[in-house]
Parts: C-alpha cells; sequence; structure tokens
C-alpha cells in the first residue's frame, strides 16, 4: 500500500509538472500544442544522449537541456506560431490554427526521433539505488525526480505570483486586450510563456528518462495524460495542475498494484469523467463568463 | 498636448466615425457629448491604438505616435480606461496596480504614484489584497482609474466612468477627476452624463452620427439651446 502510494505520488508529482507547461502554452499564448509530448521525448533522448556519450549526469544535463528547449520553443512561436497569431480573427480561431499545425509538427519531431534512433525502447542507470523511505524501498533516482519537480513547481508558481513579469503572462490569460492598455506586448509575453511551458515539459522529460523506458513514439500518452490533467484541474489554473496531477498519479498506481495494470488508462478516463461530470469547468475552473 | 486628426473607424460596411480631430492640451478636462452609437468609444478606441483607422494622426507632445501599437501608445504616455473598464477580475487590486506601472516611464515614479492613486481612492488601500471581480461596479471604476494613472500618462481618456454609479459616486469621481487634472494631466472623456461633466470641464466636443458637429468651451456648451435639448432636457429659457 505505502509503496503504491509513493510510486503514485512521484508519477503524479511528474503528470503536474508536465500539466504546468501546458497549461502556460495553452492558457495563455492560446496554442493548443499537440507535439507537447515530442518535446518532452526530445529532452529524454537528449538526455539520454548525455550520459551515454559524454557520461554527462542527468541533472547536469538539465542546464543544458533547460536553456535550449527555451530557446527552440521561442524560436517555435515567433516563427511557425506567429503567423497564424496575426491572421486570426479571434483566440477560438487560434485554437483551431493551433490544433492543425502542432499536429502535423508532432509527425514531423516524431520522425527525426525515428530516424535517428529507431522505435526501440531507451532507457539508462542512473542513481538506480534503492532507499528506505517510510519503511518502504524507492529508487533514488525517482525520489530525485520528485523532489526537483516540487522545486521546479514551487519556482514556477512564485514567478507567476510575485513578479511584474509572471503577473503580466497571467494578466495576458486574464484579458489580452486590457493587457495592451498596460502597456503589455501580448505577442511577446505569449512568445514567453509558450517557452517557458517548452522549457518545464523538457526539464519533465529530463526527470522521467531517469526512471522510465521511453521510445520515439512514446510522446502522445504524456500529451494526452497532461491534456486530460489540464482540462480536469481547470485549464490556466497552477493549482488545480497539482491537484489534478496527484490524483491521476496515485489513481493509476493503487488500480495497478491493487487491480490489474492493464487498467490504468481506463482508470484515466474514469477519474476524467467523473470530474467534470461535477466540475465541467475543472476542479479549480471558472464557467465562461 | 495631444492632437489627433483624421480619425475614421468602420465597422465592415459601416462608417462608424468619420474624420474625427480634437485636442486636448496639459491640465485640460475635454469632455466628448453624443446620443448612443454615435461613434463616442470608437474614437477613444481609435486614439489608443486598439482599433485600426489607417490614415489617422496622433501626435502627443509633438511625437508622432500613429503608427504605434496600443502598448507603445501607453508607454508614450496616453492611457485609457476603456467602456466596461478593462480590468483583470481575477487579479488581485495590487497586482492590477502592479500592472498599471508597468511602462518604462513609470517605473521611477511608481511609489510617488501609488501615493497619489491612494490619496484619491483610499477604499483602494484598504482593499489591496481583494480580488477585483468580487468588488462593486464603483470600486471597480476606481481601480481601473488608479491602474491607468499608475502609468503617469500625460493624457487620460475616460469612456463613461459615471457608468452605473450613484448620484454621491459620480460627485466623488468628478471631484478626483478634478484632482487628476490638477496634477498637470490632460483628461478626455466621454460622458453622458452631460451637467455634472460640462461642470467640471474646460471644453467640449459633441458628436453625431459619426462626425465632430461641434465644439466649445463648457460654459458656452451649457447655455446652447440645441445642447441643451439634446443633452440638458431643455431649453434655457424653459429650464427657468
Ligand atoms: N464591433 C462592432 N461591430 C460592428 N459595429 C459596431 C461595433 N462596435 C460599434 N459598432 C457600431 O459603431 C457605431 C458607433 O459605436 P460606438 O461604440 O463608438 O458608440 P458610442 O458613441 O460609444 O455609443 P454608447 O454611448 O452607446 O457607448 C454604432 O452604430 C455601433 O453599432
Ligand atoms: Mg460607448
Amino acid at each position: 500500500m505505502t509503496n503504491a502510494v509513493l510510486t503514485g505520488l512521484v508519477l503524479g508529482g511528474m503528470y503536474a509538472l508536465i500539466a504546468m507547461g501546458l497549461t502556460l502554452q495553452y492558457g495563455v499564448a492560446r496554442i493548443m500544442n499537440l507535439s507537447y509530448g515530442e518535446f518532452l521525448i526530445g529532452a529524454a533522448f537528449a538526455s539520454y544522449w548525455l550520459f551515454t556519450g559524454w557520461a554527462l549526469n542527468p541533472l547536469a544535463g538539465l542546464a543544458f537541456v533547460i536553456p535550449v528547449s527555451f530557446g527552440i520553443s521561442y524560436l517555435l512561436y515567433r516563427v511557425l506560431l506567429t503567423p497564424l497569431v496575426r491572421r486570426a480573427r479571434t483566440r477560438d480561431a487560434l485554437e483551431v490554427d493551433s490544433i492543425l499545425a502542432t499536429f502535423g509538427m508532432m509527425f514531423i519531431v516524431q520522425g527525426i526521433m525515428l530516424t535517428m534512433f529507431g522505435g526501440a525502447y531507451f532507457s539508462y542507470s542512473f542513481l538506480a539505488v534503492p532507499v528506505t523511505v517510510v519503511g518502504e524501498v524507492l529508487a533514488l533516482n525517482r525520489l530525485i525526480a520528485f523532489g526537483l519537480a516540487v522545486v521546479v513547481g514551487l519556482a514556477l508558481y512564485l514567478t507567476l505570483t510575485r513578479t511584474r513579469i509572471g503577473t503580466s503572462i497571467r494578466a495576458v490569460a486574464v484579458d489580452p486586450i486590457a493587457a495592451q492598455l498596460v502597456a503589455i506586448d501580448v505577442t511577446r509575453t505569449s512568445a514567453l510563456a509558450f517557452a517557458l511551458g517548452g522549457a518545464l515539459v523538457a526539464s519533465a522529460g529530463v526527470l522521467i528518462s531517469m526512471f522510465l523506458t521511453f521510445s520515439a513514439t512514446s510522446g502522445v500518452v504524456f500529451t494526452m495524460k497532461a491534456l486530460i490533467v489540464v482540462v480536469m484541474g481547470g485549464v490556466g489554473n497552477l493549482l488545480g495542475c497539482l491537484v489534478a496531477g496527484l490524483a491521476l498519479g496515485l489513481s493509476e498506481a493503487l488500480v495497478a498494484t491493487f487491480i490489474d495494470p492493464g487498467l490504468t488508462l481506463a482508470v484515466n478516463f474514469a477519474l476524467f469523467l467523473g470530474v467534470l461530470l461535477v466540475k465541467p469547468a475543472g476542479i479549480f475552473g471558472r464557467a465562461q463568463r | 498636448m495631444l492632437e489627433v486628426s483624421n480619425i475614421s473607424v468602420t465597422y465592415g460596411q459601416h462608417h462608424a466615425l468619420s474624420d474625427a480631430a480634437l485636442h486636448v492640451e496639459r491640465g485640460e478636462i475635454i469632455v466628448i457629448l453624443g446620443a448612443n452609437g454615435a461613434g463616442k468609444s470608437s474614437l477613444l478606441k481609435a486614439i489608443a491604438g486598439l482599433l485600426p483607422s489607417p490614415a489617422k494622426i496622433v501626435k502627443l507632445a509633438g511625437r508622432d505616435l500613429s503608427r504605434l501599437p496600443p502598448h507603445e501608445i501607453v508607454e508614450s504616455g496616453l492611457a485609457l480606461v476603456p467602456e466596461g473598464r478593462g480590468v483583470f477580475g481575477e487579479l488581485t487590486v495590487a497586482e492590477n496596480l502592479l500592472l498599471g506601472a508597468n511602462p518604462k516611464r513609470a517605473r521611477a515614479v511608481e511609489a510617488a504614484q501609488r501615493a497619489k492613486v491612494m490619496t484619491l481612492f483610499p477604499r483602494l488601500g484598504e482593499r489591496l489584497a481583494q480580488t477585483v471581480r468580487t468588488m462593486s461596479g464603483g470600486e471597480q471604476q476606481m481601480v481601473a482609474i488608479g491602474r491607468a494613472l499608475m502609468s503617469n500618462p500625460d493624457i487620460l481618456l475616460l469612456d463613461e466612468p459615471s457608468l452605473g454609479l450613484s448620484p454621491l459616486l459620480v460627485r466623488e469621481l468628478f471631484a478626483a477627476l478634478r484632482k487628476v487634472r490638477e496634477t498637470g494631466v490632460g483628461l478626455l472623456l466621454v460622458e453622458q452624463n452631460a451637467r455634472e461633466s460640462l461642470a467640471i470641464a474646460d471644453r467640449g466636443y459633441l458628436i453625431e452620427n459619426g462626425k465632430i458637429t461641434g465644439s466649445g468651451i463648457a460654459a458656452a456648451l451649457q447655455s446652447d439651446d440645441a445642447v441643451r435639448r439634446a443633452y440638458l432636457g431643455g431649453l434655457a429659457s424653459e429650464a427657468i
């Protein structure tokens, strides 16, 4: 039981982290990024490559992967997505356009990874030493991944709530027209939020690669989980990401341990539908005015 | 201080405003009067850059703002309090005011500006942590004006600030606007409340069907028969 809960918490922490990045891209920049999970896998491969090829510790690898993914996402928004933003008359139109564009991008990124690494599953052994937590044995890499997810999530929360730039990012999410009236460059701020989301998902990719196997085609699973968590928690709500992410991770681990590992996807959707039936706008979401 | 001309706004085939021109000097209060749908909000939005008006000319203190996007127009010293306030309802009063001071020109004087806003609207100081969405209409209007003042503007555009306020609050609001004027800010005010706004204004413009049809000093407009009939409810002779 304790072991299932611990596993669930670690997994849930990862889901929450992944969802926070998506909620930034979707809630602020209004880009529904269907290639989101591909960037997670891309970061996982980068970490694998740095570790096996250059003997670089994945935690040190973060210092490389985070700025690079931030830069790539920023350029992606500026070069590929800004034309869509400019031609979209409404935010709803932008959502539809962005779904089509990023759906295409998903195949491109996936194709590149397939040609580079093939379709096999990859993993590497880093800090796979057992540690005892509340009487249960857990791999140290999972514990470290969880700890770092907490640190990154907290840093994001404090940035968004305590700094001027973070408050500007939230202002764009709330009302992009009014944001212009307080001298916010909405396109630049959206690009920033999109890039921040890209950096978050990349950091999650590195952390996850430390303890899970992955392949060039596993990105879509993470995109789907991130979507479920974001919608379940309430779009644009960080606390919602945390609560929904942990709920998803815990329910998966408990079902896999006590019923059947094959049922994790089913329990995902049962939880998802259950929440939306009771609260259509998500746990912390507010119905549209 | 602010000089605008050639302002035209079209919505599809509909010409909401054609070739409007006006000017506002430092420390002046200018009121724009017009019936519903005359084009008043369109005029302010076009000046602030929120609506396209391809041939417009906007000059503030000699600087050309005609082609700038809205966020740079605010940077240049022109702030708009839009119709329906445009406050960030999901954020707190403190966060709204913090965002108001976003322009670079506002950062150096942020503390002083904040102190000014607090003296003008003491209620905001008591409610800094309140989510704006949960405030009364009048309080939200104070947040909207306070936020615009935080940007340290040279010219403040206000679209029907008295809408939905009780007569007492309207009087308080207009007294506050007069104090803002004393700090050297020029105010361009769109109002339905012709009597009260002409009382504090220096000059006024009349808009009908998308055209500026008249202008003059406030006292002259107050006693003008056509103005009285249209906006003040009766002729001078009948009022006695
Ligand atoms: N988004 C829009 N699409 C189409 N027509 C519009 C739009 N906005 C305004 N109009 C039209 O343009 C004209 C001017 O509108 P505007 O909002 O500037 O009027 P106003 O003088 O501010 O009126 P009010 O006193 O009611 O606020 C009106 O006829 C209005 O119907
Ligand atoms: Mg109007």
